[in-house]
């Protein structure tokens, strides 16, 4: 067994160690931290399928972006998942059905998809291959509309999130550091013309 | 290819014995004496008040979210950054394009206030 096939073995079974914490974890953190786990030797194996650039976009993204945002969102909750766990037993039945069904689905297309390799893996790349570089010959070119596509999705995720969590407190103090910088000296101070007063003599000796 | 990943899997694994090593010795050379009261919730000499967990507000939400999206957006750069040699004109306008785009986003939620902390 080559050196390459251990690796594999070994990161899978650390991902779906760390996947069936995800979903067994009592403390939903720990799922979080697990799913961090998950992202990783995912990683790590699409680094064995020498999909290199994906698989740092996978850490830098999911791990670093989207799990803040899972990590955000599991604290920003509050509730308590107690009550969450009940009734396991009792949606069981469903929630096999739904697994069963994807686990078909999963082996319908893998079935599909060893048939169309029948030619074995393919030769490994030279050392100074760059995934990253071709990735982009064809994003740029050939996908041009997918790509224009992703950045219209980014802009109506950026709209529908303003919409949906932007709040505006009316009653909030706070200093808005270019009106303090322009200030001038007519805005707030008031120099008052009057005589001076005669002294009414001397109040005390 | 994979050759190169080689030094970067030999940093890994010392680095998980570096951490995951002293833990195990001192687990298995340290003393053993258990005590609930080792155990117990422990806040400057009493009892804790309440769960660590507490709702956050929904701001921060927001912001994360922002975030995710131009870290994505900076996904896209790189690719581009490499090959932009080979693309030529054609790749820099298609960046700029998708670029503009998101910078559409990026005055609304500036002019939205979605920038803002009060």
């Amino acid at each position: 067994m080559s050196f390459e096939r251990i690796l594999f073995y070994l990161f899978a079974a650390i991902l779906v160690f760390a996947a069936l914490r995800v979903i067994s974890s009592r403390n939903p953190v720990h799922s979080a931290l697990f799913l961090v786990l998950a992202f990783f030797t995912s990683s790590a194996l699409w680094i064995l399928l020498e999909a290199e650039f994906l698989a740092i976009t996978l850490v830098l993204v999911y791990v670093g972006a989207v799990m803040v945002l899972f990590l955000f969102v599991v604290m920003m909750l509050d509730i308590n998942f107690a009550p969450l766990r009940e009734g396991f037993t009792r949606y069981l039945p469903l929630g096999a059905v739904v697994a069963l069904v994807i686990v078909a689905e999963i082996v319908l297309v893998l079935l599909r998809g060893f048939d169309t390799l029948s030619g074995g893996a393919p030769a490994p790349k030279p050392a100074d291959y760059s995934n990253t570089r071709a990735i982009g010959e064809v994003l740029y070119t050939d996908y041009l509309l997918p790509f224009e596509i992703a950045s219209v999705i980014l802009l109506v995720a950026i709209i529908a999130a303003i919409a949906l969590t932007l709040r505006k407190r009316p009653g909030t103090r706070h200093q808005d550091p270019g009106k303090q910088v322009q200030v001038r000296k007519s805005d707030r101070l008031r120099i008052v013309e009057m005589k001076a007063e005669p002294r009414a003599g001397r109040a005390e000796s | 290819m994979l050759d190169n990943y080689l030094p970067i899997l030999v940093f890994i694994a010392i680095g998980i014995a570096f951490g995951v090593g002293p833990i195990f010795a001192g687990f298995i050379l340290g003393p053993h004496r258990p005590d609930a009261e080792k155990l117990s919730p422990y806040e400057c000499g009493f009892e804790a008040f309440e769960d660590s967990r507490m709702a956050f507000d929904v701001r921060y939400y927001l912001v994360a979210i922002l975030f995710i999206l131009f870290d994505l957006e900076i996904a896209f750069l790189f690719p581009w950054a490499v090959v932009l040699d080979q693309l030529g004109w054609f790749g820099f306008w298609a960046m700029v394009v998708f670029l503009g785009i998101l910078v559409i986003g990026f005055i609304y939620e500036w002019k939205k206030g979605a920038l803002e902390w009060e």
